[in-house]
């Protein structure tokens, strides 16, 4: 089954159906990547810097679905980069940056994990401790997240990882299955089962509203 | 948020945002300035590959590659020198070797200057 078209995400957009001048411009981000990453690989530090700051945000965000700390996250979505810029020789330019990366992220986050031996929760908002009336939508959202969080953590890793890729960052089920190391047909189970999951606790939380 | 149905994989742009609120750092571009920065000045520390390092590389994985070729190779020859069959034994060989059961034949031949 073909993957639906899909939202906005770090790198070079998915090439369009429709217009020719969009067409162009997703061709020109795309050659604009393999510059950056050709660049970045000779010893060009500003085109990594470039590079960092492109995958910046899906790197810490798929750390955290794995290690839930913000600050282990960074930690290994930083490990992570530096394996990457070590490893860019290694790098096939005829495929897709960023899935290469997020394996490598989804690895040492995996790692990290592995070695933790002592776990650190996460400190709990103190909005949603309380259990009180929420003041404003802030607030709630807040709560949301937190309780998000939790029902993510306690979902298996690859499962977590899957639907945070789909449905946050926006790759397809193919590239999932390239960054996991799954085969396709396996991602879109694990994306199943996790999205059913979290859609049951996002429907009772508007139900509470 | 749509209905759940089993072979449902369109995109759920409420649950990914959903998401995405609950994962993002909350730090905003300040944020991702800062780890960008962190990056960068822990890559400082890293060597930057330049054609000889790169060179070097390959190098080391030829030299390697040529010793288990070498190995490899001389494993299998002493193999193959080992398991050859020995030559075939000429007509001539056969007549001029000596005989397998030397006292046999004398104790035969003894019986006969005997017997006459």
């Amino acid at each position: 089954m073909a993957d639906p078209p899909r939202p906005p995400r770090p790198g070079p957009p998915p090439l369009p159906l429709t217009s020719q001048p969009a067409r162009q411009a997703a061709r020109i981000a795309e050659q604009d990547e393999a510059d950056l990453v050709a660049r970045a690989a000779a010893g060009d530090r500003d085109a990594f810097g470039a590079l960092v700051e492109r995958y910046a945000g899906v790197a810490r965000r798929v750390a955290r679905a794995v290690l839930g700390n913000p600050e282990d996250a960074d930690d290994a979505a930083q490990d992570a980069m530096l394996s990457a810029l070590l490893k860019l020789d290694q790098y096939d330019r005829r495929r897709p940056f960023g899935p290469w990366l997020l394996r490598i992220v989804a690895n040492a986050a995996t790692d990290r994990r592995r070695r933790r031996t002592v776990r650190r929760a996460e400190p709990l908002d103190p909005g949603f401790v309380a259990g009180g009336p929420r003041p404003d939508t802030t607030a709630e959202r807040r709560a949301l997240a937190q309780r998000l969080r939790e029902a993510l953590a306690e979902l298996p890793e690859r499962r977590r990882m899957a639907v945070v890729l789909f449905d946050v960052e926006g790759y397809s089920h193919g590239e999932i299955a390239e960054i996991l190391g799954i085969p396709e047909g396996t991602v879109r189970s694990e994306v199943f089962h996790a999205r059913r999951r979290l859609r049951a606790l996002l429907v009772d939380w508007k139900e509470d509203e | 948020m749509k209905d759940l149905l089993p072979f449902d994989h369109r995109p759920d742009p409420a649950l990914g945002e959903a998401l995405r609120r609950a994962l993002d750092p909350g730090d905003g571009t300040e944020g991702t300035a800062a780890f960008v920065a962190r990056v960068l000045a822990r890559a400082a520390d890293v060597p930057a590959l330049s054609w000889d390092l790169v060179l070097a590389r390959w190098a080391r994985g030829g030299v390697a590659a040529a010793i288990l070729v070498a190995v490899a190779a001389g494993y299998l020859v002493g193999r193959a020198g080992a398991a050859a069959p020995a030559p075939r034994p000429t007509m001539t060989d056969v007549l001029l070797a000596p005989p397998a059961h030397p006292r046999e034949v004398e104790i035969v031949l003894a019986s006969v200057i005997d017997n006459q």
